[in-house]
């Protein structure tokens, strides 16, 4: 808040000055870290005093799943069965290799091409799961920006590896 | 040589007793998994080790087995 200016026109002024920065933190924001649970409501206020493009504070809707949390949540949850779970897994996998040879530059698969199986894959996960363990696909659902974003940066790939 | 009879009698009786409502489930799962037409694993019977043949009822018929860690299933 600049001051308070002895506005002379009671219609608004001041078109956009203060309420942006706190609403968008960038929807995107691609798997934080994987630390377990900061005070999502007090961000240092230093940052939020010069909100930097890049960084992104960890202020996404539902606290994202990272991809190692999902792994042993999956393998723990009793609503599927151990072959399916053997199934999913050779799938997730095979998306994982095609995820690789996209990084390591080939091109026939393209991000375009892999968001489709991506997206049909996280489908047959929660269809598997949503009657018989909610939560757990509500999360996995919640988390699906996250995911992509660990599958589609090398780097963050290579350390889940 | 009485254990050995007796385990071959055990594994015969599971190859055509088996109804396990949840190994149905997790059948069907595969099977749908793999993108084949089944909807509903009315019977099956256990022919080894994570080695099954699913009957759908629709009629189709699969064998799912692992093989080399990775779950296959063949209309049978």
């Amino acid at each position: 808040m600049p001051a308070p200016p002895p506005a002379p026109e009671k219609v608004v002024t001041a078109p956009a000055t203060a309420p942006v920065p706190k609403a968008a933190p960038e929807p995107k924001a691609t798997l934080p870290q994987p630390a377990p649970s900061r005070e999502p409501s007090k961000p240092a206020p230093a940052k939020e005093a010069a909100p930097a493009p890049a960084p992104a504070p960890a202020k996404a809707t539902a606290p994202p799943l990272d991809l190692r949390t999902l792994e042993e949540r999956l393998k723990g949850t009793s609503a599927i069965g151990v072959l399916t779970k053997l199934s999913l897994k050779n799938q997730v996998d095979d998306l994982i290799a095609k995820f690789r040879t996209y990084h390591a530059g080939a091109r026939p698969p393209t991000l375009t091409d892999l968001k489709p199986s991506f997206d049909l894959l996280l489908m047959k996960v929660l269809s598997l799961l949503q009657d018989k363990d909610a939560a757990l696909a509500r999360d996995i659902n919640a988390s699906r920006d996250a995911i992509w974003g660990v599958l589609t940066d090398k780097q963050k790939l290579a350390e889940f590896s | 040589m009485r254990r050995l009879a007796l385990a071959a009698c055990l594994a015969a009786t599971a190859a055509l007793a088996a109804d396990d409502p949840k190994q149905k489930d997790d059948l069907a799962a595969v099977i749908a998994l793999q993108g084949k037409p089944c909807g509903e694993v009315v019977s099956y019977t256990v022919q080894g080790a994570n080695d099954f043949v699913a009957t759908c009822k629709d009629g189709n018929k699969y064998r799912v087995h692992v093989k080399d860690g990775r779950v296959v299933v063949e209309k049978q």
